[in-house]
């Protein structure tokens, strides 16, 4: 991602913004980076909302039901750990 | 060091989410932008407007960057109750006749740039940056600071901050 | 809790159960083999073609893991060398059975410069704010909040990772849904921590889109 022009917080676009975002939320944005990422966020509502809205994605996605251990493969695998405990 | 910092209306960092208490002091590690106890100077208030404005002690190790002041530590000491709906609508009405101003002295060009007063539902921050948006236009960075700068003085003489 | 702390207690959790596991405790394992198969079976998905074959590669994988339990030294977390077991053998098999591995390299060029969000959304170049937004998402917090975190969205959540592209789909479930840290998922999968971060980024952006399509009608 390349420099914004200047020191304000207009170098970046809400485009550019949006595709920053993972780097973001994720803290790997330099210093200076962070700091024009948010004073755009303060003045944008957009894309203040779209953050939160990746942010509520993940979020979401977190109480999704994982797959659950099928029964047939649990008996196997404690069968191949209780052979190995004796041998 | 006294300085003053935006809150979300619930009393909530705008970025952090952290939940603030009137005079408990805050500890973090200071790596700006990432931690630490994040506030304004007067020259910084524009940038970061919000809903809710407070004053804070800072404290302990102390970076002055560009455009904020990051801390070790900080309490809020008052909220400064004056920038309340009102002084919003009154600070968006002045950029929306700052922005035309400058928008009409560089005739057609920027007609269309200038925002009308029922922008003002848009809100303090995006019409400070519009505002200043146009001037930098007109007069390059320097005028967008000075615009800036501008905006400030009006935020510190109406709020009666020090 | 830190960063530092939340390590230092799962390198604390580790050891012991790596103890109970060494000692033949049974409970333990269970614990284990129940607690590791969705992250396990999000891994090797990326490398076969059926569920049923994935759970194959699971047990193999097991089979390993049980075998090479001694030698573990507790340099990455068990669920990270766990992970990397079961990467290795999902590409072994692959490749023995003379396949074409879906994400071998966790290759971005098939939907390279996918952007986040549709470039309609966002004014053009003769607009006087280039770039920005034409209008606004729509702030989910003023939806009332049983919608968000109904049934029916977490539904509507978990199909849409299922119809991600294979590494986006990996990298969201390791990530999101399972909790992985995005060390352990670079370290599991052999992919650099940019490649990760824009994988889960454009799967997150996929899922964030349909969310706003359910949300907003």
């Amino acid at each position: 991602m390349p420099e914004p022009l200047g020191i304000h917080e207009h170098g970046y676009t809400c485009r550019e913004i949006v595709d920053l975002a993972a780097e973001y939320v994720e803290g790997t944005l330099t210093a200076n980076e962070s700091t024009l990422f948010e004073l755009h966020l303060n003045f944008c509502d957009g894309c203040l909302t779209f953050i939160d809205q990746i942010r509520d994605t993940a979020r979401l996605a977190a109480h999704v039901a994982e797959h659950e251990l099928p029964e047939p493969l649990r008996a196997d695998l404690l069968q191949a750990f209780r052979d190995w405990t004796r041998a | 060091m006294k300085a003053y910092k935006f809150l979300a209306g619930d009393g909530t960092g705008s970025f952090s989410r952290h939940c603030w208490t009137l005079g408990e002091w805050v500890e973090a590690d200071v790596d700006p932008c990432r931690a630490g106890v994040h506030a304004c100077r007067p020259s910084d208030l524009p940038y970061w407007l919000g809903p809710a404005l407070y004053e804070i002690e800072l404290d302990g190790e102390i970076v002055e960057t560009g455009l904020k002041v990051v801390a070790s530590r900080g309490r809020l000491t008052r909220c400064i109750s004056a920038w309340d709906d009102e002084a919003r609508e009154a600070y968006s009405q002045m950029c929306i006749a700052r922005a035309a101003e400058l928008a009409t002295s560089a005739a057609d060009r920027l007609a269309k740039w200038a925002p009308p007063p029922t922008a003002s539902a848009g809100g303090p921050a995006l019409l400070g940056f519009i505002a200043a948006r146009i001037a930098e236009e007109l007069g390059g960075l320097d005028a967008y600071v000075d615009e800036r700068a501008r905006q400030a003085d009006w935020l510190v003489d109406r709020l009666a901050l020090t | 809790m830190t960063g530092a702390d939340t390590e230092a207690r799962v390198a604390g959790d580790d050891s012991a159960l790596v103890a109970r596991l060494r000692d033949g405790d049974e409970r333990a394992f269970e614990e284990v083999v129940r607690s590791f198969y969705p992250s396990m079976l999000a891994v090797a998905r990326g490398y076969t073609r059926t569920h049923a074959v994935a759970d194959e590669v699971v047990q193999e994988a097991w089979v390993g893991v049980i075998k090479g339990l001694n030698r573990f030294e507790g340099r990455s977390s068990l669920r990270t060398w766990v992970l990397q077991i079961v990467a290795n053998i999902a590409r072994t098999r692959a490749v023995r059975e003379a396949r074409s591995v879906p994400f071998s390299t966790f290759d971005l060029d098939a939907d390279q410069g996918e952007p986040a969000v549709e470039p309609e959304r966002f004014r053009g170049p003769d607009d006087p704010y280039p770039g920005h937004w034409r209008s606004y998402p729509t702030d989910w917090r003023t939806l009332p909040e049983q919608r968000l975190v109904s049934t029916e969205t977490l539904e509507l959540v978990k199909h849409a990772i299922e119809e991600l592209p294979e590494s986006q789909k990996i990298v969201i479930t390791l990530r999101d849904v399972v909790g992985c840290s995005a060390v352990e998922v670079c370290d599991a999968l052999g992919v650099t921590a940019e490649n990760q971060r824009v994988l889960l980024h454009r799967a997150r952006a996929r899922v964030r889109a349909r969310l706003e399509r359910h949300l907003d009608a």
